[in-house]
């Protein structure tokens, strides 16, 4: 299980630029639904992954799923070397997204953000509807299964049952 | 007279999407409870609930590992 405030306290502490997705942005819009960990998406310029890689290097990330006895170093070639990445910290699991499907890389996700406040830190967030391209895009039956929840609080806060 | 978020939850209009989550499953008075609450709440209690899951999943754990020992030492 994840560790909100230390990720957060830790993202913002070095400016990191990312838009919080996922579950963690489901619930902060009010629905019901439980995750276990943070996705993020995150801006790709080699001077954010040098704060990523500060921000999360107290935390010992390392590939999720991969073998303890693997040999793996956490640096700023890592995340040149992927897009999206699944990590294990020693406060839970993050995934990071370069970009995300539905809704496009970082620009296009920040575009589609709001500001929140969470745990004393200011974040910003995927939009409603925003969360509501990703899942149909993703497609998995765990995205489908909250697309209802989501349709239905984006219909009463954008006043469209009327 | 324009309805309130909390009324278009708790009395769906028929054709509405909160009308289709409803009969999807979705719990909707719990959407009315959280709506009520700041997103820091609302991401606060997503912890607390995080927190308690693991402490059941690691006092199943325990449990089961006390039950493997006493089976092993019958």
């Amino acid at each position: 299980m994840i560790q909100l405030e230390p990720i957060l306290k830790s993202l913002t502490a070095v400016e990191v630029e990312f838009v919080i997705i996922g579950g963690v942005a489901i619930t902060a819009h009010g629905s019901a639904y439980l995750t276990q960990d943070l996705d993020f998406c995150y801006s790709r310029t080699n001077g954010n992954l040098e704060k990523i890689v500060t921000a999360l290097s107290e935390f010992s990330p390392r590939f999720r799923g991969f073998p303890d006895n693997l040999p793996f170093v956490f640096d700023i070639s890592t995340l040149r070397n992927g897009t999206n990445f699944t990590f294990r910290t020693n406060i839970g699991d993050v995934d990071l997204l370069g970009e995300v499907a539905g809704v496009g890389n970082y620009k296009d996700v920040f575009e589609n953000s709001e500001c929140k406040e969470l745990f004393g830190f200011q974040v910003r967030v995927l939009t409603i509807e925003g969360l509501i391209r990703a899942k149909r895009a993703a497609g998995r039956t765990k995205d489908l299964l909250v697309l209802p929840e989501l349709e239905a609080l984006f219909e009463v806060l954008n006043d469209e049952e009327d | 007279m324009k309805r309130t978020i909390e009324e278009k939850l708790l009395n769906p209009k028929p054709g509405s999407k909160a009308a289709a989550a409803r009969e999807f499953g979705i719990d909707l008075t719990l959407l009315v409870e959280n709506l009520r609450l700041t997103p820091d709440q609302r991401v606060r209690n997503l912890q607390q609930a995080m927190y308690g899951i693991e402490e059941l999943l690691k006092s199943s754990k325990r449990k089961k590992a006390k039950n493997d020992t006493t089976r092993t030492n019958t």
